[in-house]
């Protein structure tokens, strides 16, 4: 394993510390969510992304869009992390006086691009946001990252076509696709499966990888970028609770809150102090 | 009734804009002839971003174009906006408070193009007066429309300018000047009544006012062009001087001006108030002003509206 790969996933383990943590605190949250987003946000955030954490508006950095806006805890243990807030903040998620609302809010976070959590509205929104830098000229790239289950709401594929017909070469979509939603396994709610023949036949350049393995992530990352033409889709398999054992399987860590003996359960599986 | 086309004054208005403004986007869904932009898009094809039949991801796509820094205008009806693509106008412009104008055409029922009830919006403001932080333009022709444009341009935020079939009638002979959020006092011969309106059914309120001080009733024509935010100041001085009041809008009953001016008195100055509006039905496709008849927003209507709040006033 290179060197940057083991930071990668020991910043990995250490966000999904925060993140059983800061649900408990909160005493309310998306668990399982957002455990399986973690190495995606860590690897676009850590590995790939041009952001200035000192200047969080800079009109040229990349945008992330978490189009997923439940798996905020995953996001805003990054972004502290990279020192866009301290850490001293995230104890306080939904609590009235903190900056960290339950669904993420761009004008109440730094580092956070877009106000989401309203299912399937992301690829949407960085269809604008990828074609605002065509018009000014701006080389970003915007990134969404979205769940499998939100990709029944109609918009997404409205927003597919839209990205497709404007060749937007720098509009990159991972699918952060667990299997589950809220009501239980996505392929006992809806039709969506298979999914990768509906991203081809919407003419996105696609790519299926191991969502959890930084070495595929990163690596499609890169060849997504290299599409010029089309924009890019990465279907990354995830697994809901990643990490913390006892939420795998189990669909109740949808939204639920460990207990103090399960958040030391989950700290102890997540590695606990080393 | 001279005429005026309230849709070409927007495309107007935003090729003047954009012609100096590198930051102006048109949005459409497919709405591209509806507010005959073609002048438009030929000249500015790079800031013009056509979804297809899509608004909800019209509305997002301006919300993402917006939190770069541009200035987008979507447009197309007025319902398919407030209505199929309210939880985006809601979620991701007006909470961010991004920077997005919205135009809606087909406003009211007179307005549909005699195309019935899909293509009539008599909810669009009462819908988008319930969602905080949006400015919410209706005017009264196509100069008006033209001024309303460039103000919300340069306003920080969201916006909503109510426009209207294309066969619009002109009410103002002359450019009037135009004040965001304040209301315009166009007639004030005297206090037994106070006419609130806004949008293409003023002429109708000033027709009835004529009539009105033919039989001897003086009253105040008051344009609300601006529904939100809503110059209370003003209205509250209007009132206290004649007592009485009577809203005439091309809107439901319900949500619209007669509401808002409702709350206004209850809350600042009880006075009677008798509301001009469609009465919570569907209405029928028709030629707009045998519908406005039809639909009890005719001239009579408003005189007695006018009479009735009087007789109101009198007996308190």
């Amino acid at each position: 394993m290179s060197d940057r790969i083991k930071e990668l996933t020991e910043t990995a383990r250490l966000v999904r510390q925060d993140v059983v943590r800061m649900i408990h605190l909160a005493g309310d949250g998306h668990p399982g969510p957002s455990l399986s987003v973690v190495d995606i946000l860590t690897a676009l955030y850590f590995g790939t992304m041009r952001i200035d954490p000192k200047n969080p508006k800079w009109p040229e950095r990349d945008r992330c869009i978490l189009s997923k806006g439940h798996a905020c805890p995953a996001l805003y243990a990054i972004l502290a992390r990279l020192g866009f807030f301290s850490l001293d903040e995230l104890p306080g998620l939904r609590s009235l006086e903190s900056m960290l609302q339950g669904h993420p809010d761009m004008n109440k976070t730094p580092g956070i691009d877009t106000t989401s959590g309203s299912l399937g509205n992301g690829i949407s929104i960085g269809l604008g946001m990828a074609l605002a830098g065509r018009i000014k000229n701006r080389k970003y790239y915007t990134y969404v990252i979205t769940g499998d289950g939100e990709l029944e709401e109609g918009v997404v594929w409205e927003a597919m076509m839209a990205a497709k017909h404007y060749r937007l070469g720098r509009l990159i979509t991972i699918i952060d696709n667990n299997e589950m939603q809220s009501g239980g396994p996505v392929d006992k709610i809806s039709g969506l499966y298979p999914l990768l023949p509906k991203l081809q036949a919407f003419g996105w350049h696609c790519q299926e990888i191991d969502g959890h393995s930084f070495v595929e992530i990163l690596d499609s990352i890169k060849q997504a970028q290299a599409e010029e033409e089309r924009p890019s889709v990465i279907l990354a398999h995830t697994v809901k609770g990643q990490g913390v054992p006892f939420m795998i399987g189990d669909n109740s860590w949808h939204k639920r809150v460990p207990t103090e003996g399960e958040l030391k359960e989950a700290i102890r599986a997540l590695g606990g102090d080393r | 009734m001279k005429q005026e086309n309230t849709r070409i004054a927007v495309t107007e208005t935003l090729m003047e804009l954009a012609s100096k403004d590198p930051e102006i986007v048109l949005v459409c869904s497919d709405s591209l002839l509806v507010i005959k932009a073609k002048p438009y898009v030929d000249k500015y094809p790079q800031r013009f971003i056509d979804v297809g039949i899509a608004e909800q991801n019209a509305v997002c796509c301006a919300a993402g174009l917006a939190s770069c820094g541009l200035i987008p205008f979507v447009a197309t009806y007025a319902g398919f906006i407030t209505m199929r693509a309210c939880e985006q106008v809601r979620t991701f412009v007006a909470y961010p408070g991004l920077n997005v104008k919205m135009i809606g055409a087909n406003g009211g029922i007179a307005a549909g193009e005699r195309e019935g009830v899909t293509h009539q919006f008599f909810e669009d403001l009462g819908i988008l007066r319930t969602i905080p932080g949006i400015t919410i333009v209706v005017p009264a022709d196509a100069g008006q429309v033209r001024e309303a444009v460039k103000a919300v341009a340069y306003t920080a935020g969201p916006a909503y300018i109510r426009i209207g079939s294309g066969r619009d009638p002109v009410v103002f002979e002359k450019p009037l000047r135009f004040e965001l959020g304040k209301v315009r006092i166009l007639r004030e011969q005297g206090t037994d009544v106070a006419l609130f309106a806004n949008g293409f059914i003023l002429p109708r309120v000033l027709a009835a006012a004529e009539e009105l001080s033919l039989q001897g009733i003086q009253a105040t024509v008051v344009e609300v062009h601006t529904l939100k935010p809503l110059d209370v100041e003003t209205i509250t001085e209007v009132l206290s001087k004649t007592g009485a009041a009577v809203t005439a809008e091309d809107h439901n009953i319900i949500g619209g001006l007669g509401s808002a001016l409702a709350e206004v008195i209850a809350e600042h100055r009880p006075v009677p108030l008798v509301r001009v509006g469609l009465r919570d039905i569907y209405p029928r496709s028709g030629r707009p002003e045998k519908l406005l008849d039809y639909y009890n927003m005719g001239v009579s209507d408003i005189v007695a509206a006018a009479r009735k709040a009087i007789q109101k006033k009198a007996k308190r």
